[in-house]
């Protein structure tokens, strides 16, 4: 499917200037564009414009943390709210304790998403994404396209720790100040406009060579739409690197999945530019961003109160690594209240104005069983492999204790892989390395075991 | 509801002056303060039978808080109730009273929370009700079927609300599933990154 013409570009972009609309032909009517499948909305119109202005001036003057042990201000209100107007926390004599408050998970989302929609709250304008997923619930996350606005600013903060502007689009912009690259068999790909960055232009591209009419149009495309920013997940931008390309953004944005130090490294010699690795959910977006030098993930958000906590949902103490739990969020259709992320981390409160994530980790850890029969923590596993630049691997061990290792293809060195894995699990493990490709392959586990 | 047991008045005065301890959080997992099945072990023990024995207490201990907070708090607040000294001096119900903390309070625990039983006179009387009919009691003063009668009214009368309140939540998910399937397939949604 090809979507091309100026049709209805006033509904898809209420506040549409001229210029907005040079841009946007320019993106869809180029002569290298990939073939784009759908057409890009961004119905955010001047009342809209105006509370993402002030959610990012909130943004701004917040503190993105609290003294350690206590709660944000805000949080005993929303949570009130949430078992009071939202069915799925609906509960007329909650705990006076916060923590008290049962959790919620990823399955409760998957099973009826329209039970966190508060009563009240009205139906107009509700948009759907589908998400695929990697703990075997896909997703329909329910929102607005004003709370899809809030990624402006909140990737603005991100980049801000890194000294890149994300700059409103002017007289001299680019066609594209964003581009989004993917690298799948199939995924949804448009051009659109960014309201609340004054029409900036944002295309989303495939990197697979079925989505354009030329491969080589691909390279000859993205130096066109002259991009500041480029986001994507590090496969996808690992794919980018491999092209003919010459680009010169301000920044590079990781997201998705886990960015090892190799692959950041290379990216950043490659484009001239730092990499920002940035944790975002589907069901609250931006959570934080790798603090500059290293030493963990800060938090974006000024109202999102994050919990790490156990397997019974109790607050782990300082230090201690638990599931990342999320409290508050800027989407009407999904207030979060102790949404368990499935992600591990610990939590440092040192600074209650900037906390950090640290040790961040998809998913709950594995603990595999070395030759010798001691356990391997999974971190222990990417602790290895970080010097090497992979953008993308699994790891799963069979009961009988053989390792197989799926790494994203074209380029690896198995040597380095065999080695560093072989420093983990000893000499004598059982150690399978293969390729797998990591356009047809989706999201993936990362690390799993065959249960005993 | 063969035999008679105390008066109503007695037991929803009771339930009314419960000690703000018996409506404490239970244990469930690692948080809530109160052990469900210590003081449902004490209870039974007054009752005249023998404590919990480690397979009898399995529904009085769980680590699920959306699942059975609410029964564990309702479970408590009746233990409270039959530990009324009318129950006490008459060493005989340890065994349906065991019945039904474990198994005869789920579905009222799922529809009303266990504070309405206490500050609500309806609830207090259904659960006082309740209570005797699971003992094998009605209230003094009353025969057979005026006692199921006013039960029953009473449940109706909840069950109305509960079955009220259901619609209501069906209607507006279903409004919302509707507004998900009325997106463009054509479009699709500006975003700054994938996730």
């Amino acid at each position: 499917m090809t979507i091309r013409g100026p049709d209805g570009y006033a509904a898809r972009f209420p506040l549409l200037s001229a210029a907005g609309q040079a841009r946007l032909r320019w993106l869809e009517e180029h002569a290298q564009a990939p073939r784009f499948n759908h057409l890009g909305v961004d119905r955010l119109n001047a009342a809209g414009v105006a509370r993402v202005a002030a959610f990012e001036r909130d943004l701004l003057a917040g503190p993105r943390g609290w003294a350690a042990g206590g709660l944000p201000p805000w949080v005993a209100a929303f949570a009130a709210f949430c078992c009071r107007e939202v069915p799925a926390y609906r509960d007329p004599n909650p705990p006076e304790r916060f923590s008290d408050l049962p959790t919620s998970d990823r399955a409760d989302l998957s099973r009826a998403p329209w039970a966190f929609v508060p009563d009240a709250q009205p139906l107009d304008g509700l948009i759907v994404f589908q998400t695929s997923g990697t703990t075997g619930h896909p997703l329909n996350i329910l929102t607005h396209p004003e709370a899809l606005s809030h990624y402006w600013p909140l990737l603005r903060a991100a980049l801000a720790a890194y000294g890149v502007p994300l700059n409103a689009a002017g007289a001299a912009s680019p066609p594209a100040s964003v581009v989004v690259v993917c690298f799948q068999a199939t995924t949804y790909t448009y051009a659109a406009l960014a309201a609340y960055l004054n029409q900036a232009g944002l295309a989303k591209v495939n990197l697979h060579p079925n989505d354009w009419r030329d491969p080589a149009d691909r390279s000859a495309f993205l130096e066109a739409c002259r991009p500041e920013i480029i986001t994507g997940d590090p496969v996808s931008l690992a794919e980018l690197a491999r092209l003919p390309v010459s680009l010169r953004p301000l920044a590079l944005v990781s997201t998705s999945m886990a960015l090892l130090p190799g692959l950041r490294q290379e990216l950043e010699a490659r484009f001239g530019c730092p990499v920002v690795d940035v944790y975002s959910l589907n069901e609250a977006g931006p959570v934080a961003v790798t603090a500059p030098g290293g030493g963990g993930h800060w938090l974006l958000q000024s109202r999102l109160y994050v919990e790490v906590l156990d397997e019974d949902g109790a607050p782990c103490p300082p230090g201690a690594r638990g599931e990342v739990t999320l409290t508050g969020g800027f989407n009407p259709f999904l207030p979060l209240l102790r949404y368990r992320t499935g992600d591990w981390a610990s939590l440092d409160a040192s600074d209650p104005r900037q906390l950090r994530l640290v040790g961040l980790e998809g998913r709950a850890p594995v603990i595999f069983l070395a030759a010798d029969g001691r356990p391997v923590n999974n971190i222990d596993v990417t602790a290895a492999l970080k010097p090497l630049a992979l953008a993308q691997y699994r790891l799963h061990q069979s009961r009988n204790g053989q390792l197989q290792f799926g790494v994203a293809a074209p380029d690896y060195d198995e040597a380095a892989i065999r080695a560093a894995l072989l420093g983990v699990f000893g000499p004598h493990a059982a150690l399978v390395i293969e390729p797998f490709d990591p356009a047809t392959s989706g999201k993936l586990t990362q690390y799993s075991r065959d249960s005993d | 509801m063969n035999t008679e047991g105390p008066p109503l008045e007695t037991l929803t005065r009771r339930l009314a002056e419960c000690p703000p301890e018996f409506l404490t959080l239970p244990r469930v997992g690692e948080t809530g303060a109160v052990h469900v099945d210590a003081v449902v072990s004490d209870l039974l023990r007054d009752l005249g039978g023998e404590g919990l024995s480690a397979a009898a207490a399995g529904p009085f201990r769980s680590r699920n808080r959306k699942a059975d907070r609410a029964r564990l708090s309702l479970a408590l607040l009746a233990c409270w109730l039959l530990h009324d000294e009318w129950f006490v001096a008459r060493p005989r119900f340890a065994e349906a009273a065991l019945r039904l903390l474990s198994q005869g309070l789920t579905e009222l625990a799922a529809t009303t929370a266990t504070a309405n039983f206490v500050s609500d006179a309806d609830r207090r009387e259904e659960l006082a009700r309740l209570c005797l009919r699971e003992l094998g009691l009605r209230p003094a003063g009353e025969n057979i079927a005026q006692a199921q009668d006013r039960l029953a009214t009473l449940n109706a009368a909840e069950r109305q609300r509960v079955i009220k309140a259901s619609q209501q939540a069906e209607q507006r998910a279903q409004q919302i599933r509707a507004a998900m399937q009325a997106k463009a397939e054509a479009e699709a949604n500006a975003k700054a990154m994938r996730e």
